[in-house]
Order: C-alpha cells, then sequence, then structure tokens
C-alpha cells in the first residue's frame, strides 16, 4: 500500500461551473507539486477539456463498449502538467443506463489498481450533480471519496441541488460515505449573491470554502481550451482558484450537513425574493446590478 | 464465438454465488433480487448438481427482498434492511450474506451503506455485488470468495507454517464438490498440513475467519477462483499454487510435490506419501488389469466438461487408465491466458496422445465437433474405425454418446442422471472411483 491518498467529490447542477472550477483546481494543485487525477463523471464526457487543450478523450465507457479488458493506458491520459485525465463517459442520450455507466466506470478504474502506480496525491471526481439515482452517489460512498464539495451560484435551482446533494449525504453519513467539505460559490458578482449562498450555508452549517467571481477571463481561458490557471496564471482569478485548490486539498474534516426540508427551502427562497424584489425597486438598483 | 449458446452450462453470477453461500457453514444467503432469481438458479441446480439442492435457508426457502417496481423506483435499500432484520429473528445463522441482483445494482442500491449499521451492532452480516450480468457462475463462485477474503477474514499477525487453504473447486456447480475437496485435504493431511476448505461438513466459520494464518493458498483450477486467490495474495500477504484439479495417480504426484516445494516441506516426506499412496492405487488395479485387458475395456474417447474437469479427466484417461482421448471440449468461455494453460497441459500429456481441443459452451456445437472428429478419422482410408467409444462429459453428452454409440458418463455440471452425496474424483482415490464409474458403465448389461 501507498501513501493515502486524497479523493474528492465535486457535485452541482448542470451548466453550474464544477468541471471549469474542478480542472483550475486540479491545475492549480498541479502546480503546488500534488499528483492529481481528475475522473469526469457526466456522461457529457467534456470535464477534462480545458487541461487538454479542449479535446476529448476516448472515455471509460467508450472503450469497454470496444473490448473485454481495458488497460489503463487506454483510458488514463496526461493533461496541463502531468494532471491525469480520465472521463467515465456513458450511453448515447436517450437511451441504456448512465447511472450504471457510472458505476461500472468508476469500479473498473479501481479495479486496475493504478491509483496507487501512478502515486497519485489527490483524485478529484467532477459529477453531474442531479444525483437522480443510485448510480451518481457512487463517489461518495466508502470506499472512494472521503470529502464531497458542492458548486454553487445564488440561483435558487442551483441551490435546490446542493440542498438535495446534501440530503444524499446525510443519509450515508452514519455509514461511512463522504461528508462535505463546503459550498464552493461560484459566479459570485452582487453583493446580495453572496448575501444568499452565506445565508444557506448558515442554515445548513456548512460553509463558504471560497467566493469565485464570474469573470471573462475564464471565457477566454476556455475559448482557448485552457484552464485559467494555465492561460493567465497571473490573473486575479488564477490566484482565486490557487486559493481554493489549498483549502480544498488543506480540508482534513468534512461534517454531516443539515439540508432544508422543501417547504422550508421554499419559505427560505420566497423570503429572498422579497427582497430581491426591494432591490430591483428601490434606489439600491445600481450597486445591485454590477455585473 | 457464435451469438448464440445453445443449452450452455452456466447460470449468471447470482446463482454461482447463491450455490457458494448457501454451501458455507452456518450461512444463510439473503437475497436482494427481483421474484425469480432465487427460483430460476435452484431450479437449475435441482437439475444439474446430482440432486444436491438447497439445504437450511437455501433454495427456494432462501430470504429475498422480492423487489417490485417500487423498490426499482425508488430505491430498495429500506426493503434490504428490513429483510435483513427479520431474517435474524425467523433464521438461525451465523453469517448472513448478502447477494445482489442485475435490478439492484442496475439501481446502485448501496449495499454497504446498509450493512454498514448491522456490522457495527456487532451482527454478522456481510454482502458481495453479484448482479447477474457480472459473469457466468464460476464468476459468482469467485466474487462471493473475494468477498470473504475482502469482509470477512481478518488478516492475521502471524502465518502457520504448514497450514494451507484449498479452493478452486465451486460447490454445486462441481456437484463432486465435497467428496473432491475431502479427497485433496485427505491427501494434504498426509503431509502433515492443516488444510481449510471452507465447504465440507467439517469446516466451520471459525475455521474460515482464520484462513488469514495459512501460508499458502492453493488453487486447484485454471478458472475459477482466481480473484479470490490475488485479493488474499495482496490484501493478506499469502502466496498461492495454481494446479489443475488432480484425479487419479500421475495428476496427484505433481499435485503433492508442487504444494511441498511452494511450502518448502521435505521432499523425502512428500516422496513417502506418493509411494505409499501409489502402492495403494496399484494394488486396488493388481485384480482388474486381467479383466481389463480380456474384455477389451479400453475406449477411444471424447471428453467434454467445465475448464476443471475437462483437461483433468484427458489426462487421467491417458495417462493412468490407458484410454485413447480424441476430443476434447472445455464448455467454459475463458479469457486467452485461460485456454493457453488448458492446452499446455494438453500438449504435454505423458503418454503421447494428443487429443484435438475445442473451446465453446455450446452443447450441439460441442456434438458437432466430437462427431465431425469420428466421421472424419472413420471415413479415412486404412481407417481407425475409433470403435468402441465412451463420451465423459455432462448429462447433456447423452445424445452425443447416443450419435456414437458410445458409453456414457456424466462428471461435469449438469450432472442430473446420478445422485451425488459424497463421491469424489480427486486424489488416488478419486481415481478408483472413477474408474469403477466409468466400467461399471460398460459392465452394467453383463
Ligand atoms: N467563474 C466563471 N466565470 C465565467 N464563466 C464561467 C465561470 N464558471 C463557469 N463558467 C462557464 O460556464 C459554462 C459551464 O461551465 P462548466 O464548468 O462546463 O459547468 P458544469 O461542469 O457544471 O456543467 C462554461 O462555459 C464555463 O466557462
Ligand atoms: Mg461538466
Amino acid at each position: 500500500m501507498g501513501k493515502t491518498i486524497k479523493q474528492i467529490a465535486i457535485y452541482g447542477k448542470g451548466g453550474i461551473g464544477k468541471s471549469t472550477t474542478t480542472s483550475n483546481i486540479s491545475a492549480a494543485l498541479s502546480k503546488l507539486g500534488y499528483k492529481v487525477m481528475q475522473f469526469g463523471c457526466d456522461p457529457k464526457a467534456d470535464s477534462t477539456n480545458t487541461l487538454r487543450r479542449g479535446t476529448y478523450i476516448p472515455t471509460v465507457l467508450d472503450t469497454l463498449r470496444e473490448k473485454n479488458q481495458v488497460k489503463p493506458e487506454d483510458v488514463i491520459f496526461k493533461g496541463f502538467n502531468g494532471v491525469y485525465c480520465v472521463e467515465a463517459g456513458g450511453p448515447a442520450p436517450g437511451v441504456g443506463c448512465a447511472g450504471r455507466g457510472i458505476i461500472t466506470a468508476v469500479q473498473l478504474l479501481k479495479q486496475l489498481k493504478v491509483y496507487d502506480e501512478l502515486e497519485l496525491d489527490v483524485v478529484i471526481y467532477d459529477v453531474l450533480g442531479d444525483v437522480v439515482c443510485g448510480g451518481f452517489a457512487v463517489p461518495i460512498r466508502e470506499g472512494i471519496a472521503q470529502h464531497v464539495f458542492t458548486v454553487s451560484s445564488a440561483d435558487f435551482m442551483a441551490i435546490y441541488a446542493a440542498n438535495n446533494l446534501f440530503k444524499g449525504i446525510k443519509k450515508y453519513s452514519n455509514s461511512g460515505g463522504a461528508l462535505l467539505g463546503g459550498l464552493i460559490a461560484n459566479s459570485i458578482n452582487a453583493p446580495y449573491a453572496k448575501d444568499i449562498v452565506d445565508d444557506f450555508v448558515e442554515r445548513t452549517a456548512t460553509r463558504v470554502v471560497e467566493y469565485i467571481p464570474r469573470s471573462v477571463t475564464v471565457t477566454q481561458a476556455e475559448l482557448q481550451g485552457k484552464t485559467t490557471v494555465e492561460a493567465a496564471p497571473d490573473s486575479e482569478q488564477a490566484k482565486i482558484y490557487a486559493r481554493l485548490a489549498q483549502k480544498v486539498v488543506d480540508t482534513t474534516e468534512s461534517k454531516t450537513p443539515s439540508p432544508l426540508e422543501i417547504s422550508q427551502l421554499r419559505e427560505w427562497a420566497a423570503k429572498w425574493a422579497d427582497q430581491l424584489l426591494a432591490l430591483e425597486t428601490g434606489e439600491v438598483r445600481g450597486t445591485a446590478a454590477g455585473i | 464465438m457464435a451469438n448464440l449458446t445453445e443449452r450452455p452450462r452456466h447460470t449468471c453470477a447470482l446463482g454461482g454465488a447463491i450455490a457458494t453461500a448457501s454451501a458455507l457453514p452456518g450461512t444463510i444467503p439473503v437475497l436482494h433480487a427481483p421474484p425469480g432469481c432465487a427460483s430460476n438458479t435452484t431450479w437449475t441446480q435441482a437439475g444439474g448438481c446430482g440432486l444436491q439442492l438447497g439445504g437450511y435457508c437455501g433454495g427456494l426457502s432462501m430470504p429475498g427482498t422480492n423487489m417490485q417496481e417500487r423498490e426499482v423506483v425508488f430505491g430498495g435499500s429500506e426493503r434490504l434492511q428490513e429483510l435483513i432484520k427479520n431474517a435474524q429473528t425467523v433464521m438461525e445463522g451465523d453469517l448472513y450474506f448478502v447477494l445482489t441482483s442485475c435490478v439492484a445494482e442496475v439501481i446502485g442500491d448501496d449495499i454497504g451503506a446498509i450493512v454498514k449499521p448491522f456490522q457495527d451492532e456487532g451482527i454478522p452480516v456481510i454482502y458481495a455485488e453479484t448482479g447477474g450480468f457480472k459473469g457466468n457462475s464460476y464468476t459468482g463462485y469467485d466474487l462471493t470468495l473475494q468477498s470473504l477474503w475482502e469482509n470477512f477474514i481478518p488478516a492475521a499477525a502471524e502465518r502457520v507454517p504448514e497450514k494451507v487453504n484449498l479452493w478452486g473447486i465451486p460447490p454445486f456447480f462441481d456437484a463432486f464438490w465435497r467428496g473432491n475437496l475431502e479427497g485433496l485435504r485427505q491427501l494434504l493431511r498426509r503431509l502433515g498440513l492443516t488444510v481449510n476448505t471452507f465447504f465440507t461438513a467439517e469446516d466451520t466459520l471459525a475455521g474460515i475467519r482464520e484462513a488469514g494464518s495459512a501460508s499458502l493458498n492453493i488453487l486447484v483450477s485454471d478458472g475459477y477462483g482466481t480473484g479470490a486467490a490475488e485479493l488474499s495474495r495482496q490484501k493478506h500477504g499469502i502466496p498461492y499454487v495454481v494446479s489443475p484439479l488432480p484425479i487419479g495417480p500421475a495428476a496427484s504426484d505433481e499435485f503433492l510435490r508442487s504444494v511441498g516445494a511452494a511450502l518448502g516441506l521435505d521432499r523425502q516426506r512428500v516422496e513417502t506419501v506418493i509411494g505409499e499412496e501409489n502402492r495403494r492405487y496399484y494394488r486396488y488395479l493388481d485384480t482388474f488389469v486381467d479383466c481389463y485387458n480380456d474384455m477389451d475395456l479400453q475406449r477411444y474417447a471424447a471428453v467434454a466438461g467445465d475448464a476443471n474437469y475437462a483437461p483433468a479427466v484427458t489426462r487421467f484417461l491417458a495417462d493412468d487408465l490407458g484410454w485413447l482421448p480424441e476430443v476434447v471440449a472445455v464448455s467454459d468461455v475463458l479469457t486467452e491466458e485461460q485456454e493457453r494453460a488448458i492446452r499446455q497441459r494438453l500438449e504435454k500429456l505423458s503418454s503421447g496422445l494428443r487429443p484435438k481441443v475445442y473451446f465453446t459452451p455450446d452443447t450441439s456445437e460441442i456434438r458437432r465437433c466430437v462427431k465431425e472428429h469420428w466421421t472424419t478419422e472413420a471415413g479415412a482410408k486404412y481407417a481407425n474405425k475409433l470403435t468402441p467409444a465412451f463420451v465423459v462429459g455432462s448429462s447433456l453428452e447423452r445424445e452425443l454418446a447416443k450419435d456414437l454409440q458410445a458409453g456414457h458418463l456424466s462428471v461435469s455440471f449438469p450432472v442430473s442422471n446420478r445422485a451425488i452425496l459424497d463421491r469424489g474424483y480427486t486424489g488416488y482415490r478419486g481415481g478408483l472411483r472413477l474408474i469403477e464409474d466409468l466400467i461399471g458403465v460398460i459392465a452394467v448389461n453383463r
């Protein structure tokens, strides 16, 4: 047995910025000298694109479809600064069972026993966060990830997805599953956005790990097929990602969150809607709109 | 490989797992499955395991979650939790072994999380992920053993020098499992070894729990249980030797020598046992050879069987009994490596015979391959008619035997035309037993 590997899962609603954030964390950790693997667990299979100049890699499930036996080199590819990239992949939209696909892919990688061989320090699972079935919960089961982070903006739908994830974590918290390291607040520019997220984490007994502003630097980097850490290493945004990466890897104790009941969540959202409406119509409008 | 297998000789992985778990001492299999899994595998066993079936809380009395659409949609965790709880109140077991079906694994129920609270309370529950789609009955056997090594057998602080574990003979799917395990255990004990065999009447859960202190794992199979051997090597640091299933003196001599070498036993001690066993074996043959010769009891043989039996029986017939195996059909789907291992074994028969070897799980295909060989040989100029013939296979070779007007003995799964209790074919004594059974078929109408 080698050293203990830090295994982390990052969840969140589709399109919220999981892959962008995860890839920047991976890139930043690699620059700090960690050996990192990023494992995309989204049938979209685009998690690692910005670590590999915008290219797609063959997925575990596509490889498995062609062959009975999969070798590590068939599915593990080096990206920016030596970050190992893996994509679980999935069936074509509308057919098969994507959830089972995630189980198969994660188990297969585990069976290949490459984590020790590659002397990894950190494995990060980037997982589609609308945990629609058992398969998408596999990365947070006992023996896989120890810490879960969720990426959320101040949008109600993103918070709703985060709250659902908290429910899943709580359910298995007594049976050895992963616990919550915190919430990564993405696309936070307006002051009220920060307030909303802060209020939510307080209610659910967790913390905000980092506030990440929405930034055009991210878009520019993405258009070059790169992470912000790679394309604009000296930018303010890259510094934020580096800070986040350090906090993520330093997390040793995660906690059981206290998710809100659906009625509580609705009430909570309604209260914020009223306040936002007041902002819209009131004189504070100018500061609130700062994008 | 063909797209279709006619009359295959396997169940799904769950079938093998059920058979394996229910063969463990004091163990209650707990099925997380929709209706049908238990009964399908039970009736398969009824049709192929020499009239051995069930046992306490096995077969149709095995507890199961009986998953319905409701469990598929909403998850089956609660149902399984309830079942584990209830099974303990109505079924007396020392170990509850949860086995998952395809359905449970597709919806992704987290079995580890369900059993953990029970384990934390000190209740002996373990589980194996044995969704049918993982493979055939032999895969299920391996997965169940892997779970035992992973979840039940702790790594021991110290190795006991002359203690070994033996496996590679899958319960029920080798209908002679108990006799075969006992036969080899008896031999190994003659070397002075302590032997854990998991599944015989003498084995206990307490003994199995201490399997981690063994110095060697002995796998008598080129294909079954390899994963468990690998796992135990990695997790418990126990090395393993692989041997073909030893039937009769030639293979048993080799078996004992390879175990002796792996354990670094005194060679003289091993040779003494081999000498004594051979003496005994041939003393029995002394009074048989005259009849064997005078009554023309030599046969051309076709052997069809699983990866254990096909090569083992062939070698016995060719190198010990003096029969003439012409065709061997191995009825398993194997990896290239496993196929190569079996081929190599059959290429170095000391009798110098070189039977044709086929790999196919399809009963009609086996029949076709054998018949083709028989007719080509018989039709050739200066033809050797290949009669009289004998088919050693499974019950599915009955038609083939009829085609060749040959004698027929079922040895490999399915064995539906024999009742098997403690009979076994392993070791020197097993060889004698096999001779009795083979010749018994020929002599039956005298
Ligand atoms: N902080 C940010 N600033 C600017 N654009 C962002 C930021 N975070 C995410 N994006 C953009 O949002 C889009 C979706 O992000 P992505 O990481 O693919 O989401 P997910 O993986 O959650 O589906 C991408 O085009 C990405 O560039
Ligand atoms: Mg993504």
